[in-house]
């Protein structure tokens, strides 16, 4: 039985993880390089800028944008092609344990764009859908990883 | 002996058939466990969006809105020349940016239109020195008091209100639009002021880059008859937090006062924007020193 994935999924999580690394690469240069506008921008609930200058632009002073360039950076390397082909459980439970933190981390940003700064931002919708998608990918992987219950089934005891 | 092996082989191959009918519903218990946890976060967000249309995310309650006092009116279009020619620019930053643009006017009259809503807290910041400059040169009534939405960054600004106000003048004609108020209703802020055409058209063109820096469409935006444009705020609405509308007014008289050099500061700038708009009138305000101190701030660009 083979230990890895179907490749389809291999290339799906890794597309993911660089997409998402772009953009969060992207809004993390946005983050550092636009001027700090004294306005408010008159264009409704889709407000990016609303959201990014924001006080919960921030996280104990780490701006969330870096903390997601650095989220699909880690993705990345543990999505690219050797560490599939590793016979060790880890590389898969560490994908799974870091996107799952990367869910929760949606979830509280989601809720901040929602009921607290009443904006959206869709650069930030962007990221918070292609961190869901690689959850489910991630997800659908781990479901079929071979484990310790399948080793025994299949040596019969 | 061959039906004995046969027995063997068939034994063999049912006991496989039966491990890999158990790896198959082994895995099939799994993908339904990763389909339900997958499931479970997409009914988190569904429900956080639901809960948000549902109008679960009322706000800071934003504080009351009403006429001005006598005292604060008095205090804003009344600041001491001598106070405003001490500060000259102040600790204002930016201010207005001229253009070349077809005049702006009404009534006959060089025309200022300001764009603006309540929720807003760099419109709260600015409509202290826009009143103050304008009040060199006509007279408020019914201006407002109000403060900036309690759920934004620099909540409860304290600020007047151009919604319901008007503005007489010899030298100029003003139109103040609030498009909100500071209030949520069903997730938005409640619309007050419609722009007239001519003045979305204004507010269209002219409030985007080249003729203003920074993001195209935001407020406070301010066209002064064509000849200048300011668009934000000339100054940190952080100065103004967790005072009331009279605590703001009451500094304005003092020179040494954070709020008034930055306050008087921009209506400085304002003033000179205005004066060129009027052709230098009246005399005794754009002849001011602090005013001169502030049109080669302008000139400077």
């Amino acid at each position: 039985m083979s230990t890895q994935p179907p490749r389809g999924l291999q290339v799906a999580a890794l597309s993911l993880c660089i997409a998402g690394l772009l953009v969060s690469a992207y809004l993390t240069y946005e983050h550092f390089t636009a001027s700090t506008t004294l306005a408010c921008p008159d264009t409704g609930a889709i407000n990016c800028a609303k959201v990014t200058t924001s006080d919960y632009s921030n996280v104990a002073g780490i701006p969330v944008a870096l903390l997601g360039l650095l989220f699909f950076a880690g993705m990345t390397l543990l999505c690219t092609p050797p560490l599939w082909h590793q016979h060790s459980p880890w590389p898969g439970r560490a994908r799974l344990a870091a996107v799952t933190v990367g869910l929760l981390f949606v979830f509280y940003l989601v809720w901040a764009e929602l009921f607290r700064i009443n904006a959206i931002c869709l650069w930030c919708t962007v990221v918070h859908a292609l961190t869901l998608l690689l959850f489910a990918v991630l997800a659908v992987v781990q479901a079929l990883a071979p484990t310790a219950v399948d080793e025994r089934i299949g040596a019969g005891r | 002996m061959s039906s004995r092996s046969d027995r063997k082989v068939s034994a063999r191959e049912h006991a496989a058939q039966l491990r890999a009918a158990q790896l198959r519903a082994e895995r099939r218990r799994r993908l339904l466990s990763a389909g339900a946890a997958v499931a479970v976060v997409v009914a988190v967000i569904a429900g956080l969006i639901i809960a948000k249309l549902a109008g679960a995310g009322a706000s800071t309650p934003s504080a009351a809105s009403g006429l001005a006092s006598s005292q604060v009116m008095t205090a804003v279009t009344s600041v001491p020349a001598a106070t405003l020619n001490k500060i000259g620019v102040g600790s204002a930053q930016g201010g207005p940016q001229h253009i070349t643009a077809p005049a702006l006017t009404q009534a006959g009259k060089p025309k200022v239109l300001y764009v603006g809503a309540e929720y807003c807290p760099f419109c709260a910041a600015e409509r202290w020195p826009v009143v103050v400059a304008l009040s060199r040169f006509g007279t408020f009534t019914n201006l407002g008091v109000t403060s900036s939405a309690g759920n934004d960054v620099y909540p409860n600004t304290p600020t007047l209100s151009f919604h319901g106000a008007t503005y007489s003048s010899q030298y100029l004609s003003f139109t103040g639009v609030e498009t909100t108020s500071n209030k949520l209703v069903n997730g938005n802020y409640a619309p007050l002021d419609t722009l007239t055409p001519a003045d979305q058209q204004t507010f269209t063109t002219y409030d985007q880059p080249p003729y203003v820096t920074g993001q195209g469409g935001s407020i406070p935006f301010i066209d002064i008859a064509g000849k200048y444009v300011s668009s934000g705020a000339t100054y940190s609405p952080q100065l103004l937090q967790g005072l009331t509308q009279a605590q703001v007014a009451a500094q304005l008289k003092n020179p040494s006062s954070q709020i008034a050099q930055a306050v008087d500061g921009s209506a400085n700038l304002f003033t000179a924007a205005l004066c060129q708009a009027t052709g230098n009138k009246p005399g005794n305000v754009c002849t001011a020193p602090g005013v001169t101190a502030a049109a080669a701030q302008l000139a400077k660009g």
